[in-house]
């Protein structure tokens, strides 16, 4: 048989063991990133020729095990079956042999041909950790080569052994040993599976046998196709019956007690430490970082100072792609005739597309913050430090960096829940993470409260923020009591030695997740612009020219001093109230009066509500409308805010209301756009619908007990 | 004796992790296994987690978690260390 000229490799190994930094060693540029289905894990693959091998590389999620609790570590698992990968490279850290052999181990069981890459070799000797790969490979028997990620070194050879191991596989590994009393149990499991020749053809049956003792969910349901099923769960419950009688703990336990001690045996002979055998510089960082009083101020001041350069420093490119595309709307304008076409190009495309791409600098210098903190090892520090408070709203110390992001701006905010590995943390973080007030909410604030509430405005803004922070960690406290119930999920988490983040690390985080954005969220967002941009202009009220003129020869003779621009302002004003409440989306704002009306809203306030579905700041643009302000709406504009007070269904308390109100319904659609890519369709429908019946349930009380008390006015 | 209930800078060995399913097979797939030592390096304010030195790394466990680790103290020099690298 000739080789094979193509292997596909997959690669595995612990999180902070420099797994990536091989596996760009191995394929320099040549990478593609996705996702797997359904998951947010990443997929990465690259490729290399290596002595005329073409080698497909996989890069698999950071694992410490194969169970079947967490999402990364089955996706890393379903790969290995389904996928069939012809060989594996665990990448393992020298510096903490034992863990990182327990997952190599597990990689075999299921099969495979394994080549271990001993990396960061360099440090471990720095330590006073002396490996003696020789003998650890032989006691083992397991192959291994030392590999520096960072310099590349070892690459060659740990690629000569891919292809040497790959072509010469050895049927027949030495199994980790388990111990008298489980083997007994785990070769009388095995023998059961291997009567259905065709099912232990497709799952190693030793590797089926040790997962059933283990009490694998995602395993125990695989067993449903084999044909002896009956007969193999008959003999596991009695087994795993026995080994918790001897051993005295649950049979997951032990199995995992046994490997441990299997590693042990190996380790205690090849490894050598002399001193401490620790990074003393990590230690002496904690000793500040984590200290017991100054750490929780140290990442607030951390926290801050990143919110501050994300949405300093952001605006400015921001602004520029703002006018950037003004000029290109105007230009636009200037060679579409007036008319439909015109309109969907201007206010639909471009406009979406503003708004799309105006994100990106904001995400770009937020991700490039979050990167340097994830490799520098801090991120794990932070959840350290906060876990105690959010864990009592049933939130997770990651969640922090989530929720304080918030309050500048959903989007970046929700992508930054990935770092949380539980998918019920994730989606709890991110479900209450549009709670916090975000710039553009502030917007409206603003204007409403500056309106309303003069003197006390900064006092009812602070209101406003304090609201949305305890219906964040309520309402994640009432989903974790409801429907995200579950067991607690374990805080057990690695506190990596801090290192110095690689410029190319950082740079390739950065293009990749600001890429994601756009791919994603991008589609969705551009399609909901053109939507809302049909629902405000469509159906177009009949062109009635002979009204307008006379509307206009009355204004000049009621404003004996209005010029020209004055009354066609007015003029402009008035048709674009008229359009709008002729619009699909006029019409869903009176339809919806029913609704509007127990919370104090006329139809008026109520399609100012509903456009702000699309963008907060579209709430000051619509009030601007059809309060006849016209032209460009800010918070600060005087003749707004006077129109408004004039207003006799706008009251102080209305406005405390829809202040409210424009904080709890659910986030922006680019905010929606990247909920959804996250969380998928049926989350974000139940967090809209929350959101909805939240807001409308609460201004309901506020508007009617504020005027049981009299300030309904 | 339960983990929580050593002080930081203390020294241990793991006789039994009493939890079971996800968070006792997290423990143990992380090294918290009969005969592993470790030492308590520091834990969070008002009984937040607490910083785990085991197998020659670092790791933050809840409380909840150090209660359901039962382990005997090992005092100041390890002689016969099973682990890697004594605490």
């Amino acid at each position: 048989m000739n080789p094979p000229k193509t292997l596909r490799v997959g690669l595995v190994g612990n999180p902070n063991t420099g797994k990536t930094t091989v596996f760009n060693a191995i394929t320099g540029s040549r990478q593609k990133t996705g996702n797997y289905a359904g998951v947010t894990v990443e997929k990465k693959e690259g490729r290399k020729v290596h002595k005329g091998v073409e080698l497909i590389v996989y890069d698999l999620p950071g694992t410490y095990s194969l169970t079947a609790y967490s999402e990364d570590e089955v996706v890393a698992r379903n790969f290995i079956l389904d996928e069939k990968p012809d060989i594996i490279v665990d990448v393992l850290d020298a510096t903490n042999l034992e863990r990182n052999l327990y997952l190599f181990l597990q990689v075999q069981e299921l099969g495979v041909p394994v080549v271990g890459a001993v990396n960061i070799i360099d440090q471990a000797e720095s330590m006073g950790i002396h490996v003696d790969l020789k003998l650890l490979s032989a006691l083992l028997d397991i192959p291994l080569v030392a590999t520096v990620g960072t310099n590349g070194s070892g690459v060659g050879e740990l690629l000569d052994a891919v292809v040497a191991t790959a072509n010469s596989p050895r049927q027949v590994h030495r199994h980790v040993s388990y111990g008298a009393e489980l083997e007994t149990e785990i070769s009388a499991v095995t023998r059961e599976i291997e009567k259905d020749t065709e099912f232990s053809s497709r799952y190693a049956p030793r590797w089926f046998a040790i997962k059933l003792l283990e009490k694998d969910a995602n395993v125990s349901h695989k067993l449903r196709q084999c044909g002896n099923r009956i007969a193999v769960e008959a003999l596991v419950a009695e087994s795993i019956r026995r080994i918790e009688r001897h051993f005295g703990r649950d049979a997951e336990i032990v199995v995992s007690e046994q490997r441990y001690a299997y590693i042990r045996g190996g380790t205690v002979e090849a490894v050598s430490v002399k001193g401490r055998g620790l990074s003393t510089g990590s230690e002496r960082v904690d000793a500040v970082l984590m200290n017991k009083y100054l750490g929780l101020p140290i990442f607030l001041l951390i926290v801050f100072v990143i919110f501050q350069v994300t949405f300093a420093l952001g605006k400015y490119p921001s602004d520029w792609l703002t006018s950037l595309f003004s000029l290109l709307s105007a230009s636009m304008s200037g060679l579409l005739p007036a008319g439909v076409v015109r309109s969907l190009v201007v206010d639909g495309i471009i406009g979406g597309l503003s708004g799309v791409l105006s994100f990106v600098p904001l995400i770009a210098i937020l991700f490039l913050c979050i990167s340097i903190l994830e490799d520098t090892g801090y991120m794990a520090r932070a959840a350290f430090v906060t876990d105690r408070f959010l864990h009592l709203f049933g939130l997770h110390g990651q969640s922090f960096v989530p929720l304080m992001l918030g309050f500048g701006c959903s989007v970046p905010a929700v992508m930054a829940a990935r770092a949380l590995k539980s998918s019920r943390d994730r989606i709890i973080t991110i479900i209450v993470t549009p709670f916090m007030t975000c710039g553009a909410k502030l917007v409206v604030l603003l204007l409403l409260a500056g309106t309303f509430f003069e003197k006390y405005q900064s006092l009812f803004v602070m209101s406003i923020y304090v609201i949305g922070v305890v219906l964040a960690l309520l309402s994640s406290l009432l989903f974790r009591k409801t429907v995200l119930r579950g067991e607690v999920t374990p805080f057990v988490m690695e506190l990596p030695p801090y290192r110095i983040p690689t410029a190319r690390g950082i740079g390739w985080h950065v293009v990749d997740k600001t890429g994601q954005y756009l791919k994603k969220a991008g589609t969705v967002l551009l399609a909901a612009s053109i939507l809302i941009w049909a629902v405000v202009s469509f159906p177009k009220p009949p062109e009635d020219s002979a009204k307008y003129a006379s509307m206009s020869s009355r204004y000049s003779a009621e404003h004996s001093g209005a010029s020209e621009a004055d009354v066609s302002k007015f003029i402009a004003n008035c048709r674009a109230e008229e359009e709008l409440a002729f619009s699909a989306a006029g019409r869903i704002g009176k339809g919806l009066e029913w609704a509007f009306k127990p919370i104090g809203f006329d139809w008026k306030i109520g399609i100012s509500a509903i456009t702000g579905f699309a963008a907060k700041e579209a709430v000051v643009s619509t009030l601007g409308v059809l309060y006849k302000v016209g032209g460009d709406v800010d918070d600060k504009s005087a003749s707004l805010k006077e129109s408004l007070r004039a207003d006799k269904t706008f009251t102080s308390l209305v406005a405390f209301v829809l202040m409210l109100f424009t904080l709890i319904v659910p986030p922006c659609f680019s905010a929606l756009a990247v909920i959804r890519a996250e969380i998928g369709w049926r989350w974000l429908g139940f967090a809209a619908s929350y959101m909805i019946v939240l807001a409308w349930g609460l201004c309901f009380s506020v508007y009617q007990v504020g005027r049981l008390l009299g300030y309904g006015g | 004796m339960q983990l929580s209930a050593f002080k930081n800078g203390e020294a241990f060995r793991v006789t039994q992790v009493v939890l079971a399913k996800e968070v006792g097979k997290k423990l143990a797939d992380m090294g918290f296994t009969s005969g592993a030592e470790g030492r308590i390096v520091r834990s969070a304010l008002f009984g937040g987690p607490i910083q785990v030195r085991i197998l020659g790394y670092h790791v933050s466990i809840r409380k909840v978690e150090a209660d359901g680790i039962v382990a005997e103290p090992l005092y100041p020099i390890a002689t016969h260390s099973a682990s890697l690298v004594t605490p």
